[in-house]
């Protein structure tokens, strides 16, 4: 029987089913919440998923859109579910047979990347909402009870990128969250090209990327949460520079991670990640690798 | 015995046979042996009443020793019949056995043309003149003697193969099983049960495979294509390329761990897709041999397997492709079928309906292992079906599909609907349309009757198509029911499709690597239909089970252990012996040396001839299967072919068209088919004129454009060459290669002035007695119809340019 395969894909999201005569893959994207990143490209294994931008678009799909996203190929992808979790903005879902199912984390083959947020509800004063009010992905409510106290602040965990807004906006120290991502990122200001703000735009956290009076784009490296949508927005090459440095995850012990790593940060931060492990005879065979002139993907 | 005997020195004896009153009721055999005697060369002549008898075979031998006889020609019967016979009696009597010629001068002289014996006495003396013409030139051969490698290769671990390997093992040939997917075991492995007695397939087979496995002669290569194949019988020179499974085959002890912990699942193709396997796994449990394998088109490389595996270590991801090189000195093919899935069109509404499936894909749903574990359900609803239907003949027995019958799909549609009825009783209502119900050999047809019996509806007639009820997902079949002669309508939860067996994927390039021919249906083609259904055009390479049609499991079976005898027929023996009837290529003429030229490496069917750059061509005795299409097409007249030389032939045609010529057809026949139908036609008592003089050559690929042209020269009425059908040659297709040769002359011969009617290209089989007499008639009519006059005037128009054409030549 042909495996059946079908991809739909418009403005606001794309599946792709596998049907098979007993099982149903899903993976779905939610385009709304896709901030067109290059995590999920970089993480995939069997390089799956391809970065679509919108000048190339219209020729594929008027219904595409307007914005940087991805598009995932059919024909690459073997529903492992690394995307799902990878995505630090919560875009993906995988399920099959209508229930959720990630098959890598089951078996530890990646890890859980640790989203967290941590509310001290005591501190909170009453009818306060500033955190509410300044998550720019509108991942936080603030609930109050009856005497106006504040009861409960949920916080859309899974979603959460980790730019800490909320924590350094917060006047009373209640909240905290954890960066996933950690590294740098930098500007060439030489070639940055005058009045052009698509980084600015492309980029999910307000107040990261700013115009500076010189025409520039200036950045503010306490909010950035190193996605690397800015750079994928960039019309220059090198104008933006981002060095990622560690991700924050459960431990495992998996190939497919490591080299997931690897190309989500560099062979030196993989390297580091194994020494932290112990495992000096790995790293030592990398560094042997490199030292010969190759590294091994 | 010289080797180069000068005309002069030939002693030429020639021995008439009455045959009873077969041959003298109407030649007049004393005049035929007075005018004997006075050919050239000829010392000794007699007639005997029946010479293939003892005393006349004495007597031919007698005669050897006291008149020092150094060439035998015998008119009589057909060398088809007796050739073989005075070959042993010559060299019975110190004769090299090719110092032999025979004049056919009973089916071919007096059994076609009893009422005109004047002719007919006429017609013998020149056949015995063509003989003689040839014999005066013949040359000693010694046959060709090859040694033989003991061991053999089998293609394909289906049942077939899996037999044939294991009785060969078991006469103690080393075998080689060759298999291209990942375990052994072919299409039984995937079913239930078979028919008709119902036992489940893997319990029957799977003890078979373990075997193979175990057995210390057979050494199973599987997971592994067939690159190259070289040699003839004998001596095959096979390079096998081994795909890489990233598990050691020696370490893995197929405990199943690692499949255990990996993540990633895909379609699994042996379970028709239905259900899924792990990156790392073997398609079915059973598998031999059990050995698991990663699929790097989907393993992400997490290792979660090596650790798995642990102290094992039997996985290596860097583990590459490997060649290996084997020496076998027979081949049996047996790799089988595919199933025909009907997708493109969406025949039947399969691939577009889920409730639409094969019939292989619902022995895989009722079958207990399987993925839904032998409930069969709909892919729609996961419910179970209350009514399916069958269809049968899906793509076989169509013309735009394929005109064959598939031969076991009546029966697997029968296993299924008693197994439906076993299963779930009167909880199902079972359809079955058909168009005959096929159920020949033993206890098919009680079977039949015992899914009658169990209440199975039998429709016959042809299906038109099948719609789906978008609501209920369940299926309305529109068809005839040829019996009632009315159309129906049937509403069915599932329908189930008996399709097509088609040839497995793959043989294109495996008919190509072995140089054995393919049917039109795209299955590979037996030497003879009757006599040789195991035999291929290639010596020592041997056909086995549905890979040469579709055939079902006690079939192929069968198939599998007569394979297995052929080859041992050749294994047995520390050498075979092969005819010296070859083609040599003459190195000083070849023009292979000066330019780039190989047109004989390329016509050879055989693939015998190797022409490299610069050197001159060579041809490889064993391979080469005596044809002549190479003497024919070289262009520097470099090649001779053995007993069938050039200057054998043209002498032969000056001798037929010595008297006369104007009258006469001269006929080049090849000797399985034109010239067996004109034997035929003399058995059967056709009568036909007797201006027809045949000379015969094994193929009609011999046939050189000279040879026509000489005719011509020499004044001929009409020239006939007799081929075999254009897919019967004996030799794959050196009747086409003669064609478009002949088709060229005759456009060139005719632009210079030629009736078209003077020169025929005709197809007869050996059956076709009938039509050879009907062509010859038809050939007479024209020539009389032509008349002498006007045939002399054109031959001496045509004359200037034959010259020219031929002058290359002398």
């Amino acid at each position: 029987m042909p495996v059946k395969i079908v991809k739909k894909e418009d403005e606001n999201s794309l599946t792709l089913e596998r049907i098979l005569y007993t099982k149903h893959y899903t993976l779905s994207l939610d385009r709304s919440r896709c901030i067109g990143c290059e995590l999920c490209k970089d993480a995939c294994p069997k390089e799956a998923i391809k970065i679509v931008k919108p000048e190339n678009l219209e020729a594929v799909s008027e219904s595409m859109p307007k914005k940087i996203t991805v598009t995932v190929l059919e024909d690459k992808c073997n529903f492992c579910g690394i995307c799902s979790e990878i995505c630090i903005f919560g875009a993906f879902g995988q399920s099959v047979n209508g229930e959720v199912w990630v098959p890598v984390l089951k078996s530890e083959s990646f890890p859980q990347i640790v989203h967290e947020v941590k509310v001290d509800v005591a501190k909170c004063p009453p009818g306060c909402r500033i955190c509410e009010e300044e998550c720019p992905l509108h991942l936080i409510n603030v609930r109050f009870n009856g005497s106006g106290r504040v009861s409960e602040v949920n916080v859309d965990v899974d979603r959460c990128p980790g730019c800490r807004v909320c924590e350094v906006k917060c006047p009373y120290d209640a909240i905290h969250a954890r960066k996933i991502l950690t590294g740098s990122i930098k500007i060439n200001s030489d070639i940055c090209p005058e009045g052009c703000r698509r980084c600015v735009d492309a980029c999910p956290i307000p107040s990261v990327l700013s115009i500076s009076e010189g025409g520039k784009v200036v950045v503010n490296d306490l909010f950035c949460v190193y996605c690397g949508a800015c750079r994928n927005a960039c019309p220059v090459e090198g104008a933006i520079e981002i060095k990622r440095m560690s991700i924050r995850h459960a431990p495992v012990k998996s190939g497919a991670w490591n080299k997931a790593l690897e190309r989500l940060t560099s062979t030196e931060g993989m390297v580091k990640e194994l020494r932290s492990k112990s495992t000096s005879r790995v790293c030592d065979s990398v560094r042997r690798l490199r030292v010969g002139g190759r590294v091994r993907r | 015995m010289s080797v180069e005997s000068k005309p002069e020195d030939v002693r030429i004896g020639v021995f008439v046979c009455h045959c009873g009153l077969n041959i003298a009721g109407v030649v007049d055999v004393k005049d035929v042996v007075d005018y004997a005697r006075k050919l050239p060369n000829v010392v000794f002549a007699i007639d005997n009443r029946y010479t293939c008898s003892d005393p006349g075979q004495e007597e031919i031998k007698k005669a050897i020793k006291e008149y020092n006889l150094n060439r035998v020609v015998v008119a009589a019967c057909s060398p088809r019949m007796h050739e073989f016979t005075f070959r042993r009696c010559v060299a019975e009597a110190g004769l090299n056995p090719y110092f032999f010629e025979m004049a056919n001068i009973r089916e071919h002289c007096s059994w076609a043309h009893p009422s005109h014996p004047k002719e007919a006495t006429e017609k013998a003396k020149e056949l015995i003149k063509i003989a003689v013409a040839k014999a005066r030139l013949l040359q000693p051969l010694e046959p060709i003697k090859v040694p033989v490698t003991p061991t053999a290769l089998v293609i394909g671990g289906g049942i077939a193969g899996i037999n044939a390997a294991l009785d060969l093992a078991e006469m103690g040939f080393k075998v080689y099983l060759l298999e291209k997917k990942e375990s052994i075991g072919g299409h039984m492995a995937q079913l239930d049960k078979t028919f008709p007695t119902l036992d489940c397939s893997i319990c029957i087979e799977g003890p078979k495979m373990v075997d193979v496995a175990r057995h210390p002669n057979i050494e199973i290569i599987s997971f592994a294509d067939l690159v190259k194949v070289e040699g003839y019988i004998g001596n095959f020179r096979v390079v096998i390329r081994k795909n890489p499974r990233y598990v050691l085959e020696d370490k893995c002890t197929g405990c199943g761990e690692c499949a255990a912990v990996c993540p990633i699942e895909y379609p699994n193709e042996w379970d028709m897709n239905l259900g899924v396997r792990k990156a790392i796994s073997v398609p079915f449990p059973q598998a031999v041999p059990l050995v698991y394998r990663i699929n790097r088109d989907y393993c992400i490389e997490c290792y979660k397997c090596v650790d798995a595996c642990g102290p094992r270590q039997a996985i290596n991801f860097d583990q590459k492709p490997e060649e290996i090189e084997l020496k076998v000195g027979a081949i049996i093919v047996a790799t089988g079928y595919d199933i025909y899935l009907p997708e493109e069109g969406n025949l039947y509404g399969y691939g577009k309906y889920s409730n639409v499936i094969t019939s292989l894909e619902f022995e895989r749903l009722i079958l207990a292992a399987g993925p839904t574990g032998g409930h069969v359900v709909r892919a729609s609803d996961g419910r179970r079906p209350k009514s399916v239907a069958f269809i049968q003949c899906v793509g076989s027995r169509d013309v735009n599909k394929h005109p064959y019958c598939s031969n076991f799909c009546c029966m697997y549609t029968l296993k299924h609907t008693i197994q439906l009825k076993e299963h779930y009783g009167d909880d199902v209502e079972v359809y079955v349309f058909y168009m005959d119900m096929r159920s020949h050999f033993k206890g098919y047809e009680e079977f039949y009757q015992r899914a009658r019996e169990m209440g199975v509806n039998f429709i016959r007639g042809r299906v038109s198509r099948v719609v789906e009820d978008p609501k209920t997902k369940n299926l309305i079949i529109y068809a005839e029911d040829t019996l009632l002669g009315e159309p129906i309508e049937l509403e069915a939860e599932m329908v189930v499709l008996a399709t097509a067996a088609v040839p497995s994927k793959g043989s294109d390039e495996l008919a190509r690597l072995l140089n054995i021919p393919r049917g039109a249906d795209g299955f590979f083609l037996e030497s003879h239909p009757k006599l040789k259904p195991l035999d291929t055009a290639v010596d020592g390479i041997f056909l086995a089970g549905a890979c040469q049609g579709p055939k079902d499991i006690p079939y192929s079976v069968a198939q599998g252990c007569g394979a297995a005898a052929r080859a041992a027929t050749i294994l047995s023996k520390p050498s075979v012996t092969i005819e010296p009837i070859i083609a040599v290529v003459d190195p000083e003429k070849c023009r292979n040396t000066k330019v780039k030229c190989g047109i004989c490496a390329m016509r050879c069917p055989y693939g015998a001839i190797k022409a490299e750059t610069g050197k001159p061509a060579e041809v490889t005795p064993a391979m080469c299967h005596g044809c002549g299409t190479c003497v024919a097409e070289c262009p520097a007249d470099a090649i001779t072919q053995m007993h069938f030389t050039d200057a054998q032939i043209l002498a032969q045609i000056d001798a037929a068209l010595e008297d006369n010529p104007e009258d006469k057809i001269l006929g080049i026949c090849c000797n399985w088919c034109a010239y067996a139908g004109a034997d035929l036609a003399g058995t059967s008592r056709f009568e036909y004129p007797p201006n027809i003089r045949i000379v015969r050559v094994m193929c009609s690929g011999r046939v050189d454009r000279d040879f026509v042209l000489h005719a011509f020269r020499k004044g001929a009425g009409m020239v006939l060459i007799g081929a075999c059908h254009p897919y019967d040659c004996h030799y794959i297709d050196g009747n086409l290669k003669m064609r478009v040769r002949m088709d060229a002359l005759a456009k060139a011969l005719e632009k210079l002035g030629l009736t078209p009617d003077r020169f025929r290209v005709e197809y007869v089989s050996a059956a076709e007695g009938v039509k050879f007499a009907q062509i010859i008639r038809e050939m007479a009519a024209k020539l009389k119809e032509i008349g002498r006059e006007r045939i002399i005037q054109e031959n001496e128009k045509l004359r200037p340019h034959l010259e020219r054409m031929l002058s290359k030549r002398r």
